[in-house]
């Protein structure tokens, strides 16, 4: 998506990505402060506005990590400029402590949160549910489950933000920041919005006495937005009868499919919601009232479920209310097959039976794999050359966390985000084995310093390898701190790694991976070292140096011997450009980035020739 | 056809997503309501890719067992191994072309032949169309094409609710201009292909 994003006039109909229609949306609502952390599902939104940063009428930043996003966005609404800050769901949890505050101090020149769900863990490590965060931080809460939606929201959460200053949390799910639909578009903001600041300590900074005073104010914009909530458009009835559907996000597609091919519109009652927190109470009371039995469809947590319980409770309506059952499980992700079956089972009619054809259960998987030419290949292959399996595995969020798969098996246990420094620290000192904590120079800059300076500090027994690509990978290639290219060009202001290791009170070690001699060396040396060291293996994504233009020219690797005697370097090293053609090795040169690391390892594997002019 | 899921499979690579991209925009040039979903992420590095398109007013973005009414699949193996979310009577139309997951290649795994695509299809499927995708592309001037060769042939074969002269106004007017050339012509070689096959 390009420029058409950033036209002035609307009424444009776009084919959008639920991602970059948060784009559109926030920029109708007069953003013009966006900073992040990039993490799948969100990243496609931030990347955007990246893209289209050049001239464009905001400022953008990849922070370090969410925390310091949000920080760095709470100061901007504070200054008066309506600001956005993305991040995946467990970002969410780096960025709990000034977002548990945020609210109280306000933000007074409107504050979005975007928070990407994962139900399925599609590429995430646990699949949390973040509309708890807005009961928590107490945030409005807003739920899109369209393309359309994604824009319309995200435009009315900054203009609520704006209006009570007070930030608000965007919600989405994982087929919600993926969906592709049609968006029309509304203009932008002919005149910018800000907010002069006015110093008023007693309002902005959350001491004991005021943090009191603040609290109040909080709950009292709260209670009375469920007037707004009330009344909202995105919170819709529709049909009639005794037996009632509450729903909200992504689960309400999935239930309108549903009721619409089961013939039940308009013969039962539905609620869908678009504003969820805080709860739209004497409209739900209503509709409780009017119904014998509701079926709230949501997914992962009872958030609606609990908190429409307790109302019923409370307002002493009568009705039976399920939710959580076999059907709609509390895990994963829903479908219109398992909302079908509560659907059916809700309104008495027996389960569907599903007409499917059933596939050999041991079909060959295909699981993700490093690509061609990764370093991160070359470096995990020299570490278990060195270490085996007498080392534990520290491992971290990052493309190299494919290297738990064999042959490398080099991913023993992982956290979270920046931990694999300190979770093997504290393994180490728990144990007394050997660790090698593997963590990519993104992640170190993340969060992964902080467990460097207390392994200094206690003098932990752990090997870090620092698997420097100079970029962030695994989210699409954002540029990070240390970086010295991106698609603008160079960094014009590059934080030195290696020097900031120094600062930290290790030497560290730098190699090219792709030179095996050279980093089994340094390896072979480090291992036979205690304490805290560091070995940085620096060598760019293949991937990101032909993006940004800077992408060697090489040729492929070839067998040039016996086939049959390179067959130890396809088990140890696993590339993905070794085939196998009539059951002979072979190097598919389509697919050979050219790395020429396995031509280290085998005398019969060579460089390829220059074809004869 | 007014109403149809479609299903599209492949790996990492492959182009799927632009495929996924193209028929969208077609859908909605022809006025029909569309909606389409993909997951990201992990699949990048050479994992499976995965997306959908539903056409004429469904809401969901999502498939589930037995609801497509198309399976478009980019590689053969992925093809197969989508098979449960054919709805009967619904159409395959696939690459006959294998990309090699890395346990086959490692000799640890099987790739199955081509006759299992057919075999668990059949009597299932109203049309199983297999069509060799990377060399017809690579005949059009770039394996790139190899996911344009795959419409050409399911609209060919009337799985689609789009023409072959539908898609190629799409390709004309959204892809690069120094990519519709080469995209026309792997088209066209995909349409006659499953032409071929369909009289076969
Ligand atoms: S994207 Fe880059 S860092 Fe990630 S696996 Fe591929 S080559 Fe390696
Ligand atoms: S040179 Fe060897 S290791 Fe590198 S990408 Fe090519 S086949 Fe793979």
């Amino acid at each position: 998506m390009g420029k058409e994003l950033l036209k002035t006039e609307g009424g444009d109909t776009l084919l959008l990505l639920g991602n970059e229609a948060i784009v559109r949306g926030t920029l109708e609502g007069g953003v013009r402060f966006v900073t992040c952390y990039p993490g799948t599902p969100s990243s496609e939104a931030p990347d955007t506005f990246f893209r289209l940063s050049q001239g464009a009428p905001y400022y953008f930043e990849y922070s370090v990590n969410e925390k310091v996003a949000l920080e760095v966005a709470g100061g901007a609404t504070l200054a008066g400029l309506p600001s956005l800050c993305t991040m995946k769901h467990v970002g969410v949890n780096v960025a709990a402590d000034p977002l548990m505050t945020l609210a109280y101090v306000s933000a007074p020149g409107g504050l979005v949160l975007l928070s990407a769900d994962d139900p399925g863990c599609h590429s995430s490590q646990n699949e949390q549910d973040n509309r708890i965060y807005a009961r928590l931080g107490g945030l409005p809460c807003f739920e899109p489950a369209t393309a359309q939606e994604c824009k319309d929201m995200a435009r009315d959460a900054m203009l609520l933000s704006r209006k009570l200053e007070t930030p608000v949390l965007l919600r989405t799910t994982t087929r919600v920041n993926h969906v592709r639909g049609p968006v029309v578009t509304g203009d932008l903001p002919a005149t910018p919005y800000e907010k002069p600041f006015v110093k008023d300590p007693a309002k902005y900074v959350p001491l004991p006495a005021s943090a009191r005073v603040m609290h109040k104010r909080l709950r009292a914009i709260l209670d009375g937005l469920v007037a707004e909530a009330d009344a909202s458009p995105y919170n819709v009835e529709s049909g009639a009868g005794e037996l009632g559907f509450i729903s909200s996000g992504v689960s309400r597609n999935y239930l309108s499919d549903v009721l619409e091919e089961e013939g039940l519109v308009g013969k039962v009652r539905l609620l869908e919601l678009g504003m969820t927190y805080p709860l739209p109470e004497n409209r739900i009371a209503a509709f409780l009232a009017a119904c014998k039995k509701v079926l709230i469809v949501e997914e992962l947590e009872p958030v609606l479920e609990n908190e429409i319980r307790a109302l019923a409770q409370t307002r002493g309506i009568e009705v039976e209310i399920l939710g959580k059952s076999e059907h709609l499980p509390r895990l994963g992700e829903f479908s219109t097959a398992n909302v079908r079956q509560a659907v059916r089972a809700f309104v008495g009619q027996p389960a569907a039976v599903v007409d499917a054809l059933t596939v050999p259960g041991d079909l060959p998987r295909r699981p993700p794999n490093l690509c061609a030419g990764c370093p991160h290949r070359a470096a995990y292959y020299a570490v278990r050359e060195v270490y085996g399996d007498t080392a534990v595995y520290s491992s971290d969020i990052g493309c190299y966390t494919l290297g738990f798969l064999p042959p490398f098996r080099a991913a023993d246990f992982l956290l979270c985000m920046g931990s694999s420094i300190s979770t093997g620290a504290g393994f180490a000192r728990a144990s007394g084995k050997p660790v090698v904590a593997f963590i990519g120079d993104s992640t170190f800059f993340h969060s992964g310093i902080t467990g460097l300076i207390d392994a200094v500090a206690y003098k932990h027994d752990v090997l870090i390898v620092i698997l420097d690509n100079r970029t962030t990978a695994m989210t699409g290639h954002q540029p990070n701190p240390g970086v010295d290219t991106t698609i603008f060009g160079e960094n014009p202001n590059p934080v030195d790694l290696m020097a900031l290791i120094r600062a930290c009170g290790v030497e560290p070690v730098k190699v090219n991976p792709l030179n095996h001699k050279a980093t089994l060396a340094a390896l072979t040396e480090l291992s036979k070292q205690t304490g805290p060291r560091v070995l940085v293996a620096e060598y760019p994504c293949p991937i990101h140096a032909r993006r940004v233009g800077q992408a060697k020219k090489t040729l492929p690797a070839r067998v040039a011997g016996d086939p049959a005697a390179c067959l130890t370097v396809r088990d140890n090293l696993a590339c993905p450009a070794f085939a196998m053609v009539d059951g002979q090795f072979t190097i598919n040169a389509e697919q050979c980035d050219g790395c020429m690391f396995c031509v280290q390892l085998s005398p019969d594997l060579k460089p390829g020739k220059k074809e004869a002019k | 056809m007014t109403r149809a899921r479609i299903f599209f499979t492949g790996v990492g690579g492959q182009g799927t997503l632009t495929a996924t991209t193209l028929l969208a925009r077609t859908a909605l040039d022809a006025g029909l309501p569309v909606t389409s979903g993909e997951i990201h992420g992990m699949a990048q590095r050479g994992g499976v890719v995965e997306s959908t398109l539903l056409v004429g007013g469904y809401k969901s973005a999502i498939i589930a067992p037995g609801e497509a009414d198309v399976i478009l699949g980019f590689e053969l193996l992925e093809t197969l191994r989508a098979l449960p979310m054919l709805k009967r009577g619904g159409f395959v139309v696939g690459n006959s072309e294998a990309l090699q997951p890395v346990g086959v290649c490692l000799g640890r795994e099987c790739y199955p032949p081509l006759e299992a695509v057919l075999e668990t299809a059949k009597g299932f499927a109203a049309q199983v169309v297999l069509v060799p995708c990377i060399s017809l592309a690579e005949q059009a001037g770039t394996a790139k094409a190899a996911n344009t060769v795959l419409l050409g042939a399911a609209a060919a074969c009337g799985a689609l609710p789009f023409s072959v002269a539908d898609l190629t106004r799409s390709i004309e007017k959204y892809l690069k201009p120094k990519l519709v050339d080469v995209n026309l012509k792997a088209l066209a070689l995909g349409a006659e292909a499953a032409k071929a096959g369909q009289a076969a």
